[in-house]
């Protein structure tokens, strides 16, 4: 077996027997199968205050929620995804890289004749089993929850757009796990290695949003956009900011696929950062030098 | 000097030379900026749109424009306080980890444990040199977003605006110190270290994303861009005659919000700084007299948190096999 082949294998055993991996895992599906249920939920509830409103004569707005798709149940699994989903994968991807050089076992595969992008993209190809594997129970279990909300299965075009929701997840994820493997090799120290990602995912997920429409960092957290401000200042900034805001692009592809009545457009250009995010993050982790790979933790 | 302050100023020393120490109170305080700035900005986009229509309905004849926008100068502070609640709880979590954490892998443990030093001065002077650490991390924020608010807000502020920052400041360094305490508690009594780091993460996003995120997720008013009843052309009054029928998912929705101390810090800000509409100019007296009910928790909380980060750092478990 190669050393492609034989690191993805082990990559995956070691996820495997990692505890406090499981921990987050174990999180982070059983949110996005709670999301369907809040989802709905809140759904019925908000149609009852429509309904009253109505009957109390307050409104003649038609209903905003007339005719939603029953993939609207599954927008809170979106932030699901962008919170516990992104911070699992950046713990699975500095586990994978620190844990070699803290137990010098890098040494070890190393010395044998191995060439480190094979080694680097075969831990890279375990992980991204890991969260395809994840990512494939939460949201076949989230299918079943909106066939028996919806009172039948699914068709095939909300089936396909759950698909490529869990693919356009794992994406994103496996950058973040990327992210995760970077500073793992880079840093000098564990709690280093596992704050710097954090650091940046904050930054992406609050900061650069909110420089660019003006959206506070707690609404960030809400499935529906926040409404961008516009005009002088913002329409400037947002053209630089937006295509960083990866999440934020995230959060539109998703909604859009997902036929969220909110959210408009087209989402091939969000596809496509999340994409080249992907690729230049698989380049930069695959390019680490052999030295750097076996430097050794300074705790 | 008693060993409890003689730890409490290592901690205070060897925080002062950490560069990430540095980076993350950095981070915190560049993105406590920005939130001001945007803030400031965004107000001043909608002034100028506010102008234009009154030109232009001048222009065509209108002799009565509508309310021009009023800039309430704390209102500023809204994503700051949101950061604190985010960032701010994260970086608290790590530096509490931290200070358990570098004894073990420095080894200064045991050297430490072979001094004659009483059964809670470690635990007890790591928890006093974090919270004078988090005072003096405040009080530096605090006169910075009061500066932004002045110099980019081009925002004047009254005395009362002041005592009301400082109020929030105090809410602020309670709630730090509650997440430092609890994850120094966390760190102490797990086996390997990355896991009492990775499981105060995990508290973290139950308690500061996920909970606070699943009660504005079920709130009604949150389900349509601008609100719900906006859409709707609800009047506030009829909004909350039509919600008095919705009692029991409401009751559900704000127990979770409730269950999550991030969202009786969140509260007790916005109510002081008159960032919640409700409380926008109410005299202290009247926001304290709605409020104590949350300022009393959050100090319990911390009271709990402290207790359990000195009760549960023992000689035992700090010595535990490191791996």
């Amino acid at each position: 077996m190669n050393t492609f082949l034989v690191s993805a294998r082990h990559e995956m055993l070691n996820t495997r027997r990692a505890r406090t991996a499981h921990i987050l895992l174990i999180v982070f599906i059983g949110m996005v199968i709670a999301s369907s249920v809040i989802g709905w939920v809140t759904n019925q509830t908000v149609t009852g205050v429509y309904n009253k409103v109505v009957a109390d004569g307050l409104t003649t707005a038609p209903n905003p929620f007339a005719g939603v798709s029953p993939l609207y149940y599954a927008r809170n699994a979106v932030i699901y995804v962008l919170l516990i989903g992104s911070l699992m994968a950046i713990v699975l991807g500095v586990q994978a890289t620190v844990r070699d050089r803290k137990a010098s076992t890098v040494d070890l595969v190393l010395s044998r004749p191995v060439a480190t992008p094979a080694r680097l993209l075969g831990q890279l190809a375990g992980l991204a089993v890991v969260l395809a594997a994840v990512i494939g129970i939460s949201f076949s279990v989230s299918w079943l929850i909106f066939s028996i909300i919806n009172g039948a299965p699914l068709g095939w075009g909300d089936t396909g757009r759950v698909i490529a929701f869990g693919l356009l997840s794992w994406v994103l994820l496996t950058s973040f796990a990327l992210l995760g493997m970077l500073t793992g090799l880079r840093s000098k120290q564990q709690t280093t290695a596992l704050l710097v990602p954090f650091v940046i995912w904050s930054a992406v997920a609050f900061v650069l949003p909110q420089i660019g429409t003006a959206a506070r960092p707690v609404s960030l957290l809400n499935p529906v956009p926040a409404l961008a401000s516009t005009g002088g200042y913002f329409d400037v900034v947002s053209a630089f900011t937006g295509p960083l805001s990866l999440t934020e692009q995230f959060k539109r592809a998703s909604s859009i696929i997902l036929q969220d009545p909110n959210v408009t457009g087209e989402a091939t250009s969000s596809i496509l950062i999340l994409l080249a995010f992907l690729v230049i993050m698989t380049v930069v982790v695959v390019v680490t030098p052999r030295n750097r790979m076996r430097s050794g933790l300074n705790e | 000097m008693s060993s409890t302050w003689v730890i409490a100023s290592k901690e205070l020393l060897d925080l002062r030379r950490d560069r990430l120490f540095a980076v993350l109170i950095g981070f915190l305080a560049i993105a406590t900026l920005i939130s001001v700035g945007v803030a400031a900005a965004a107000f001043r986009t909608e002034l100028d749109a506010y102008n234009l229509y009154v030109q232009q309905l001048a222009a065509s004849g209108s002799t009565t424009p509508p309310a021009e926008p009023q800039l309430f100068p704390l209102q500023l502070l809204r994503g700051g306080v949101e950061y604190l609640e985010i960032l701010g709880a994260l970086f608290a979590i790590v530096l509490g980890y931290g200070t358990v954490a570098k004894e073990k892998y420095r080894g200064t443990l045991q050297l430490l444990l072979s001094r004659p030093v009483g059964r809670f001065a470690i635990p007890a002077g790591k928890v006093l040199g974090l919270a004078v650490v988090w005072l003096v991390v405040v009080a530096v924020l605090t006169l910075l977003t009061t500066l932004a608010i002045l110099v980019i807000g081009n925002a004047p502020l009254q005395g009362i605006d002041l005592v009301r920052i400082l109020i929030a400041a105090v809410v602020a360094w309670v709630y730090l110190v509650f997440w430092s305490s609890l994850a120094i508690g966390i760190t102490a009594l797990s086996p390997r270290l990355s896991t009492g780091l990775i499981v105060s993460i995990v508290v973290w996003l139950a308690f500061v994303l996920i909970i606070p995120q699943i009660g504005d997720t079920m709130d009604p008013d949150n389900q349509v861009p601008g609100g719900l009843f906006a859409t709707l052309q609800i009047q506030k009054p009829d909004e909350l005659k039509v919600l008095a029928n919705f009692a029991a998912f409401d009751g559900i929705r704000n127990g979770l919000e409730v269950s999550s101390i991030t969202k009786h810090f969140e509260r007790l800000s916005f109510a002081f700084l008159g960032i919640k509409d409700k409380y926008n100019q109410l005299p202290l007296g009247l926001v304290w007299a709605d409020m104590w009910g949350y300022a009393i928790t959050l100090a319990a909380a911390t009271l709990a948190s402290v207790t359990f980060a000195v009760g549960a750092t023992t000689r035992r478990n700090l010595q535990r096999k490191i791996s």
